[in-house]
């Protein structure tokens, strides 16, 4: 045991005291918050400033002024600044990270605001011709970017007089719409917008309705969900209902995945560098496999510290820390515990199987596809965390673990049954993979020259 | 470089090898391994007493590294039974066995003095005192100032002597050398030569396999030749001197015209035959014949200045006993490639 332990220390040292890992552990939330942070930004600022006008051709006679009246740049620019802000509050992003963000809010209006198109409306008469409007379309097309400086024809809407008239079956009539090919997209479904907008108070007010009113009668209730919790009720944020256990099962993941592939490099190393024999002069492969895999358990259980720890300050640095249940955090380590000695069993196994890195790709493939699974689960599950799926997934090896922690910190509580039994049976397979893994490994690591293939790999598990 | 490394204070009381120096150090008993359809080795006996320096000879492949691995219980025996140490398998006694291997290496990354403490830590030793064994160490193989440096700035020969040291650091009762000279420089050799037999000095018993005969032939006590799986020799230097003596003496004439002159030979009794060499000549000893008295004589007959018994040399019984297979195999080797290919 103490020879294991000494192992483990030095898996450990020679894992974390590395620039290398020192630098992964830092840069990734680093980079996160970056991105949520910029983002917004980054959003609004992405494509260039609209100039241009619209024509209407209006066979009505009303509706060209309303439309006139919206394409006003006060209006446009409200309307623009107006969608920057729902932008970034429909943004899955931390909490702190859209916080960071709203202090910007005053930079992003104005950000908003510079890139508000210059949007004319020209009313053309009834008797106009689509055909020559289009044609001014089609060049503005053609010339492109050489257009600046000049007002190109953007749009063509033509409205028809049916628009405003119902037929028989009490159908109203639309409106042809053209654009420029080029045309931004979010300017354009603007300008489609407040045209069928234009359109439908000029009915309103040909039925002689109020249409201020009606507008008001016909807005739908918008409401945030408020999560009922011990503490009082609690606005939450959809987003943070998928995004908790989303982090919480990413975290086991990334924690599982980083220390499995440290194990299977430094499993190499000493093959390849020849320590192994060395080794085992003095400990059996056993205490050998077991000492490597309890050093680099502990570089994940650091890690998940770490970052959980960083998660949860900050989550109580926001006065949000009750969405994460303490009994939640528990589970996230007695599954971790599950999910790396089964993964970590898998990479010692291959690591000791080959003779460099390049051999052990073929061999990592299926397992790789096997371990993205949970990633592709994560909606799925969280939409629907009792259905028969997820319980099935839930019970499945290798991914058993990380399927149980996203259900646990869901919304839906689980069986209380299928917590108990998930981590029994996750034992038990951790059992069958250490046994497994100590076959191939006691095999492999003397095994020097064609790289073994998954048939290879099975015999060696019946021998001996 | 006459450091003296200071023995090591036994936490618990080792028995020394005089306690069982009546007891084979270790025992196999009708051993037999097989990789595949390749039978690695065959039906093997071997009994290794203690305090003994034991050579392990063959050619390549012939199960030298496959016994000593079964020894050390890295790989298991298909059959038969091993005893090391008194114990039924080297597992139970590991922190008394010094082992290095063949496919030997170090961790690249680390320093040389972690790796020596780490090594002297995994086999059992405390930490008081451990760094200084090492340094003491690293001064007499001539590498203390590369303590600090990392195992990958060593040489081949400079890292293989950190291994020898990783192997004999916690003063074993049984140091097993699986190809000790290979890679080493004349002077590395004759180094280890000396720290090898500074080990036997100190009572331990040493097992090592070479293909260097002439440092098999300095070191050895007994002798052990497998092939192709096979035992074919085992036994103590002295009788295989005795039993591969070629009976001859070899005298080299003062005079450099003597040689060509095989005068002062004739009706020599106890000679039954001379084959003149470049230099002098080799006298054939009849059986019933005294190789002194036969000295004597020939020293009488002509001043040498170089007399002596003929000892056979252990390449030629190695090639004696493994040759005459050998060339069968090439002669095979050849018909099955149709045209005499250069097997």
């Amino acid at each position: 045991m103490k020879k294991t332990l000494r192992i483990a220390g030095r898996e450990f040292a020679a894992t974390v005291f590395t620039k290398a890992f020192l630098l992964g552990l830092v840069l990734p939330p680093v980079m996160m918050l970056c991105v949520f942070a910029l983002l917004p930004i980054l959003m609004n600022a992405a494509s260039p400033k609209v100039k241009g006008h619209v024509s209407v051709i209006d066979r009505t006679g009303v509706v060209a002024p309303k439309i006139l009246d919206a394409f006003t740049p006060e209006k446009l620019a409200a309307r623009m600044a107006e969608k920057a802000k729902k932008v970034m509050e429909e943004l899955p992003a931390p909490q702190a990270a859209k916080d960071m963000a709203k202090t910007n809010t005053g930079m992003i209006a104005k950000a908003a605001e510079a890139k508000a198109p210059s949007l004319t409306v020209q009313s053309l008469p009834v008797t106009s011709d689509p055909e020559k409007v289009k044609d001014e379309i089609r060049r503005t097309g053609d010339k492109a970017k050489n257009a600046e400086g000049d007002d190109p024809c953007l749009a063509l809407a033509v409205i028809p007089a049916e628009s405003l008239k119902a037929d028989k079956d009490g159908v109203f009539g639309s409106f042809d719409f053209f654009v420029a090919p080029k045309l931004d997209v979010e300017v354009q479904s603007d300008i489609q917008r407040q045209i069928g907008r234009a359109i439908v108070d000029a009915r309103i007010e040909t039925n002689g309705m109020d249409v201020a009113k009606v507008r008001a009668i016909t807005d739908a209730p918008k409401v945030e969900a408020k999560s009922v919790t011990s503490s009082g009720d609690k606005n939450i944020n959809d987003a943070v209902k998928i995004l908790v256990p989303g982090a919480f099962m990413f975290l086991l993941w990334i924690a599982t995945f980083a220390c499995g592939q440290q194990l299977l490099t430094s499993t190499i190393e000493e093959k390849s560098s020849r320590v192994m024999e060395v080794l085992l002069s003095a400990v059996s492969p056993m205490e050998l496999l077991t000492g490597k895999i309890l050093g680099q358990m502990a570089v994940g259980l650091m890690m998940m510290f770490l970052y959980s720890g960083a998660g949860l300050a900050a989550l109580v640095f926001k006065n949000m820390g009750d969405i994460v249940a303490l009994t939640n955090l528990l589970y996230l380590f007695v599954y971790f515990v599950i999910a790396f000695f089964m993964i970590a069993s898998l990479m010692a196994a291959i690591g000791s199987a080959v003779s460099d890195i390049r051999e052990a790709q073929s061999l990592l493939g299926p397992i790789m596809i096997v371990l993205v699974i949970p990633m592709m689960l994560w909606l799925p599950i969280l939409r629907n965390p009792n259905s028969m799926f997820s319980q099935v997934v839930s019970f499945l090896p290798p991914i058993s673990p990380f399927v149980m922690v996203l259900r646990i910190s869901g919304s839906e509580p689980v069986p209380a049954w299928q917590i108990p039994a998930t981590i029994v049976l996750g034992f038990v397979y951790v059992g069958v993979a250490l046994w497994a893994a100590s076959k191939v490994f006691r095999i492999g690591v003397l095994m020097y020259g064609k790289p073994p293939n998954f048939r290879t790999l099975l015999r060696w598990i019946r021998m001996a | 470089m006459l450091t003296t490394i200071e023995p090591i204070t036994p936490s618990t009381p080792k028995s020394t090898h005089r306690e069982h120096a009546l007891q084979p150090v270790i025992e196999l008993r009708g051993v037999a391994k097989a990789f595949g359809p390749k039978r690695a080795v065959n039906n093997l006996e071997l009994s290794i007493p203690a305090g003994s320096v034991y050579g392990f000879i063959g050619p390549n492949g012939a199960g030298k590294t496959t016994t000593i691995r079964m020894i050390m219980s890295i790989i298991f025996p298909d059959s038969g039974t091993i005893s090391v140490l008194g114990k039924a398998s080297a597992v139970e006694s590991k922190d008394r066995i010094g082992y290095l291997p063949e496919e030997r290496g170090v961790y690249r990354k680390m320093r040389v003095g972690a790796f020596l403490n780490y090594m002297g830590r995994l086999k059992g030793l405390d930490s008081a005192g451990l760094e200084r064994r090492v340094r003491q160490w690293l001064e007499r193989v001539s590498l203390l100032d590369c303590y600090r440096k990392k195992c990958e700035e060593l040489s081949k020969g400079m890292q293989q002597k950190v291994q020898f040291i990783a192997s004999v650091l916690h003063e074993p009762d049984l140091v097993i050398l699986d190809e000790p000279f290979s890679g080493l420089d004349p002077v590395n050799r004759r180094l280890l030569r000396g720290l090898i037999d500074e080990q036997r000095a100190k009572g331990r018993t040493i097992i090592f396999s070479t293909h260097a005969m002439f440092e098999a032939e300095q070191l050895c006590t007994h002798l052990f030749m497998i092939h192709q799986g096979n035992k074919v020799l085992d036994m103590p230097m002295a009788e295989v001197w005795r039993t591969y003596d070629p009976r001859a003496v070899i005298v080299e004439p003062m005079d450099a015209n003597g040689a060509s002159d095989d005068r002062p030979w004739g009706n020599f009794p106890g000679v039954c035959g001379v084959t003149p060499t470049a230099n002098g000549v080799e006298l054939h000893l009849a059986n019933d014949a005294d190789p002194g008295a036969v000295m004597a004589e020939a020293a009488r007959r002509a001043p040498a200045r170089r007399l002596e018994l003929k000892r056979a040399n252990l390449e030629d019984i190695f090639i004696n006993l493994v040759g005459g297979d050998a060339a069968a195999l090439n002669i095979e080797n050849e018909r099955s490639a149709g045209s005499g290919g250069d097997a």
